[in-house]
């Protein structure tokens, strides 16, 4: 039955390799994309931390982004 | 109304919807695959490669979808000048680029079974190659041009003229003698799949519609950053 499953009647290396092809696909996307994000937060972070408190408060009061990237990266770290 | 839908009110809502999409994402992806590999039954021409339209169908629909979209807010950028639809369309680009590479080579992949031929120069596929040819050229003007105007401007351009080509890939089927069926699935009229096809493939385009979805917010969400890091310092 498991044998039969994988064949698919002689179309089981199309199917697979179809449902194979689109499923890496979407995965290496997925890690790709979630990297880039993290990378860019990280920056952030970082130069946010590298401003003087006068300006860093300045900035975390009028950027919503700031504040969730700072509330965020204060938790991870 | 276009305030609230600014990058900062935004920002705080794509995490939340993030993390929804995340807890409910393998759920339905397991649901998909189990109907699309064991439970729908095979065609009673095409056998068990019937199962490839489970993935390519959905594929070739948000392909053309991604691209309808980029194309109406290239037009509302192009006359209301709103740069959150700038980033919006470089956003969803490569997203469209993925999926119509995939509907391509997964109908390649259901073409040698069904056809006796990886590739035909048939109207449909080679609209759809034209497709994923003008994605292609809307990526390189983000990446290539580096003035923002220009990047608005020729971008625009691309998708205007690329829009030609999206009734050309609709109606090619009945336009022309072609190697791929007509359509299936008709918004007006019935429809001549059998439900327990059109089930799976149902839910095989909401788990694509989903993944669609969380990486198109994960990638504004990085162009956001993008912007507000390049403010930081001002």
């Amino acid at each position: 039955m498991m044998t039969e499953f994988i064949l698919m009647n002689g179309y089981g290396l199309y199917v697979w390799m179809s449902f194979s092809i689109v499923f890496i696909s979407c995965a290496v996307v997925y890690f790709k994309t979630k990297k880039t994000l993290k990378k860019y937060e990280s920056e952030f972070f970082a130069e946010l931390q590298a401003l003087s408190l006068e300006d860093r408060n300045k900035t975390l009061k009028t950027s919503k982004v700031a504040q969730q990237i700072l509330a965020t990266n204060s938790k991870i770290n | 109304m276009f305030k609230f839908f600014s990058p900062s009110n935004i920002y705080s809502i794509i995490q939340k919807i993030i993390k929804f999409i995340n807890s409910i994402f393998f759920l339905i992806l397991i649901i998909g695959l189990t109907f699309a590999l064991i439970l729908s039954p095979p065609d009673y021409i095409q056998g068990d490669s019937v199962r490839i339209m489970y993935v390519h169908v959905p594929s070739a629909w948000i392909g053309l979808a991604c691209f309808s979209v980029i194309t109406i807010l290239s037009i509302l950028n192009f006359i209301f000048k709103i740069k959150n639809f700038y980033f919006i369309n470089k956003s969803l680009a490569p997203i469209g680029l993925l999926f119509t590479c995939l509907a391509i080579v997964t109908g390649s992949l259901w073409g040698q079974p069904t056809w006796g031929t990886w590739w035909a120069w048939d109207a449909r596929l080679t609209s759809m190659l034209v497709l994923m040819i003008f994605y292609i050229l809307y990526i390189l003007v983000f990446k290539i041009i580096k003035d923002e105007y220009l990047i608005v401007k020729i971008s625009s351009i691309v998708a205007i003229v690329g829009s030609i080509n999206l009734p050309i890939i609709k109606y090619s089927v009945e336009w022309w003698s072609t190697l791929h069926q007509p359509a299936s699935i008709k918004i007006t009229g019935p429809n001549t799949i059998h439900p327990s096809m059109l089930l799976p493939l149902m839910i095989m385009l909401l788990v694509f519609l989903l993944y669609a979805a969380l990486i198109f917010l994960m990638k504004y969400k990085t162009e956001i950053i993008r912007i507000k890091k390049k403010n930081i310092k001002r």
